[in-house]
């Protein structure tokens, strides 16, 4: 037999379901979710950049020319390198320039070993939380370079980018 | 079953459904307005700078108003193998506003079936090209940012530097007794278009003009003030035919068409622009600019050579200039601009 604590009990019982229903369509709505879908956007737009910078440093600005890249490079001027790439990167059509920092790495084949050297340290906006991307890019360097070669050789240019 | 049970079940279940009625909005806040948009940015983009467009040969931007609609496809990219290099000749005409509507740019680079709104702009790093199209970015927009190298045309000047090469050295010879001096620009398009030399490097007079320059002030006589340039013609001739000859092009010399040539004698404003033949007196300088779509109707191919002569009548001669002179990959003897470096900016919402 049902009596009167059992109706209370119903009703406390349907009011705390409909609470219960209510707070977590509350907190659902409230909690914005960043998905993956969405991380992968500003990474390819990154990637897509700084593949742009190195494909257009890699390029002769005229017929018998070297490549800005190939002579930062194989002289070891990071300075030159990370100012011309940081100009690249950070140029807008208009309005102000983006705020994007690099640090790039050289590996290259000394022997049986794979050597890793590193060519453009990151700056004081490097604290390694940042979302950065990976962009890299062979370059082909004469048989008189820094990298131990005797010969025409291919060493691997690994850029760091981020925006800070 | 009791009543209370009853009761509590349907105000259970009433709770239940008003919830699942809302699911759709809860999941409408997950969603995220930004993939369409910047997915359509990145396509435009790479439709832009590694495409060249279609067709490709003869190229797209010759296509004037009246042909505009077999434009297939709008790429800037110089060729298929040079992606990031751009022609100044294709950008110039994209950033058209007065050639290109909306419509076109919606049907020919971002494609789709939304009718995008959109914002192009493309900006050099030395401030040579700053141009823009579209309307002004509202807040949640798809972007992508290209960096990219733009190529410009050559330019032959014929100045001071050539003139114990191009003048006559014995004017009273009886072979130079003639009252008519002839200049030729020639251009060997087995030479130009030799693969040896990439694309982005590449004289390709069929998709970008040809420039030639004269100083003529620096090849007159010494008692003239100036010489009459009678007339400016193309000849062509085809190595690979039997018995190879010079021919004279069936061209509509005397009729000025922009679109075509531009001949500026003394000057660059709209007063010095005369025809083919202008039959006017030279003080100072003649600037030819022979247009891809004039080229593309000479019938050319790789192995044309093409001849532009420039004729000077004048009794008894005022100029002794002569000689044929070489347009090719001698920098002396055509200045090719670097590439210039540059951004593209495609915004799509």
């Amino acid at each position: 037999m049902v009596n009167d604590s059992g109706q209370l009990y119903t009703m406390e019982g349907v009011a705390a379901g409909i609470i219960m229903l209510l707070t977590v369509y509350i907190v659902i709505s409230t909690t914005s979710i960043y998905t993956a879908g969405d991380t992968h956007i500003p990474d390819m737009q990154l990637e897509q950049l700084g593949s742009d910078v190195l494909a257009m440093m890699d390029t002769p600005n005229a017929k018998d020319l070297k490549s800005d890249l190939e002579v930062f490079v194989n002289t070891g001027n990071s300075t030159d390198f990370e100012s011309t790439f940081l100009n690249y990167c950070n140029t807008r059509t208009s309005g102000a320039t983006d705020e994007l920092h690099m640090s790039a790495n050289v590996t290259y084949r000394d022997g049986n070993d794979i050597k890793e050297r590193q060519f453009v340290a990151p700056d004081d906006s490097w604290t390694g939380r940042e979302s950065a991307v990976r962009v890299t890019r062979w370059v082909q360097l004469p048989s008189a370079n820094p990298y131990g070669g005797v010969r025409v050789r291919a060493v691997l240019v690994e850029v760091l980018l981020w925006r800070a | 079953m009791s009543l209370d049970f009853l009761v509590g079940f349907t105000i259970f279940m009433l709770a239940l459904i008003m919830v699942v009625s809302m699911v759709p909005g809860l999941l409408a806040g997950l969603e995220s307005s930004g993939i369409d948009y910047d997915a359509v940015a990145y396509r435009t983009g790479v439709i832009l700078v590694e495409d060249p467009g279609w067709p490709v040969y003869p190229p797209w931007e010759m296509n004037d108003e009246d042909h505009k609609d077999e434009i297939e496809r709008i790429g800037l990219a110089v060729s298929k193998d040079t992606p990031n290099i751009l022609l100044s000749t294709k950008v110039n005409v994209f950033f058209n506003d007065s050639f290109f509507d909306p419509r076109d740019y919606r049907s020919k680079v971002i494609f789709g079936d939304i009718p995008y709104s959109y914002n192009f702009s493309f900006r050099s790093e030395d401030g040579t090209y700053d141009k823009k199209t579209g309307t002004p970015l509202p807040p949640g927009h798809g972007y992508i940012r290209r960096v990219v190298k733009i190529k410009e045309p050559g330019v032959a000047v014929i100045d001071d530097r050539f003139r114990s090469q191009y003048t006559i050295p014995d004017p009273l010879d009886p072979r130079w007794n003639s009252i008519a001096r002839n200049f030729t620009v020639q251009l060997n398009f087995s030479q130009l278009l030799n693969q040896s030399v990439g694309p982005a490097y590449r004289i390709d007079p069929r998709t970008e003009p040809v420039t030639v320059s004269i100083n003529v002030s620096q090849y007159l006589n010494s008692t003239c003030i100036n010489a009459t340039l009678h007339d400016v013609a193309f000849w062509k001739m085809d190595p690979t035919r039997p018995s190879p000859r010079f021919t004279r092009i069936p061209f509509s010399y005397a009729e000025e068409d922009p679109d075509f040539y531009t001949l500026h004698i003394d000057g660059t404003s709209n007063e010095c622009l005369y025809s083919l033949e202008p039959g006017a007196r030279v003080n100072e300088s003649i600037t030819l600019v022979l247009k891809p779509a004039a080229t593309s109707q000479f019938t050319l191919d790789q192995n044309s050579i093409l001849e532009i002569r420039f004729n000077f009548k004048d009794d008894p001669p005022h100029t002794n200039i002569t000689g044929i002179h070489h347009y090719d990959y001698n920098v002396t003897n055509v200045t090719l601009p670097d590439l210039k470096p540059g951004v593209l900016e495609v915004t799509i919402w």
